[in-house]
């Protein structure tokens, strides 16, 4: 798509920005304001975390060391892989070029329908094995901190899962816009957001890997 | 970093990241790897967290910096982000604190130093009678 047939900068400046400069610093500032708050909602999850696992080490170690933890690899590998093509499609949407945008987009968001169905196969063994959180865990492990473990693990792991759905969801608009030619190489914001929001997802997992699988 | 707007100007000039980013993206897939196999190896003593919290560190710093383009970014955006990190060095360093240094029988029962706990006892919330058993009255 070349820029001539892309609407002309100056129709996506608001009327109450100076410049689409000014615009842009804006709407960035606002997104790592947003991403500020997930990080903190996360950051409560991982101080329970930090507390439990402080008050019963052995206990959440041994949970941890009954979980896949191939599973857990793999999916960091998909999530990363994710994160390398979403910036690649930035990449082809500053360039101009929308439908190469849109194709590593939906290519990021076929990766994350993947992490989601590894996880769905993790679930699928925690639910038919018993190991629930809190008082619903009828596993094999004794320790009183271990269904304490699994009440953390659903916590994060499913507040994770939510935001990998979100992001697909924001990538997939996104990219099907782009593909459209609703951006140009002077105008592409939106890719970019939606590209700094699928990064934190990737963020929070790079920290749960080794803090849930590792222990 | 002298005028902030150059780079926004840059990347409106089509300036490559395509070899930053396949670089970036080999470092996290040989930090992903390195953190398992030394997993393997269970370093004692709490050096084994340590370890995985630096390199997890190190992997999202280069998510944020280069994937996330922060490097190319204007100072306010930084500060942002790292207000937030002191925000979780505060959340977790003095909720961990409180626990660390408390009159041990005072945590839930079963960890360390604590009241042995009973059968019913998981390290959560105080005792509610479980859903689902028959409590005998």
């Amino acid at each position: 798509m070349s820029d001539a047939t892309a609407p002309p900068a100056a129709s996506y400046l608001a009327h109450h920005f100076e410049s689409l400069e000014k615009q842009t610093h804006a709407a960035r500032l606002g997104m790592w304001l947003f991403l500020a708050t997930e990080v903190l909602l996360f950051t409560a999850l991982f101080a329970a975390y930090s507390v439990y696992r402080y008050l019963f080490a052995a206990d959440f170690a041994e949970a941890s060391r009954h979980l896949q933890t191939w599973i857990g690899l793999v999916n960091t590998i998909v999530l990363v892989t994710s994160s390398f093509t979403v910036a690649l499609g930035l990449d082809r949407a500053t360039k101009g070029d929308g439908k190469g945008a849109r194709a590593f987009f939906l290519l990021s968001v076929a990766m994350g329908a993947l992490f989601l169905f590894f996880k769905y196969v993790e679930y699928a063994h925690h639910f038919h094995t018993g190991e629930l959180p809190g008082r619903y865990y009828t596993g094999d492990l004794g320790g009183p901190g271990v269904p304490m473990f699994f009440v953390l693990y659903f916590l994060i792991t499913g507040l994770h899962g939510i935001h990998v759905i979100v992001g697909m969801t924001v990538l997939s608009v996104i990219g099907l816009r782009a593909g459209k030619g609703a951006y140009s190489s002077a105008y592409h914001v939106p890719v970019e957001l939606a590209g700094l929001y699928w990064h934190l997802v990737d963020i929070i997992w790079i920290f749960v890997f080794p803090l849930i699988y590792l222990i | 970093m002298a005028d902030p707007g150059a780079v926004a100007r840059n990347e409106q000039e089509h300036v490559s990241h395509v070899a930053r980013y396949a670089v970036v993206w080999a470092a996290l897939l040989a930090f992903t790897i390195l953190t398992w196999a030394l997993s393997r190896l269970h370093i004692g003593g709490g050096w084994g967290l340590a370890v995985a919290l630096v390199i997890a560190a190190t992997k999202g710093t280069l998510v944020v910096l280069f994937f996330m383009h922060l490097w190319d970014q204007r100072g306010a955006n930084r500060i942002v982000i790292l207000t937030s990190l002191v925000f979780v060095a505060l959340l977790i360093g003095l909720t961990l604190s409180d626990n660390a240094t408390r009159f041990k029988l005072a945590n839930p029962p079963g960890s360390e130093g604590a009241l042995p706990a009973g059968p019913t006892d998981y390290g959560g919330p105080p005792a509610v009678p479980p859903r689902g058993r028959t409590v005998e009255n």
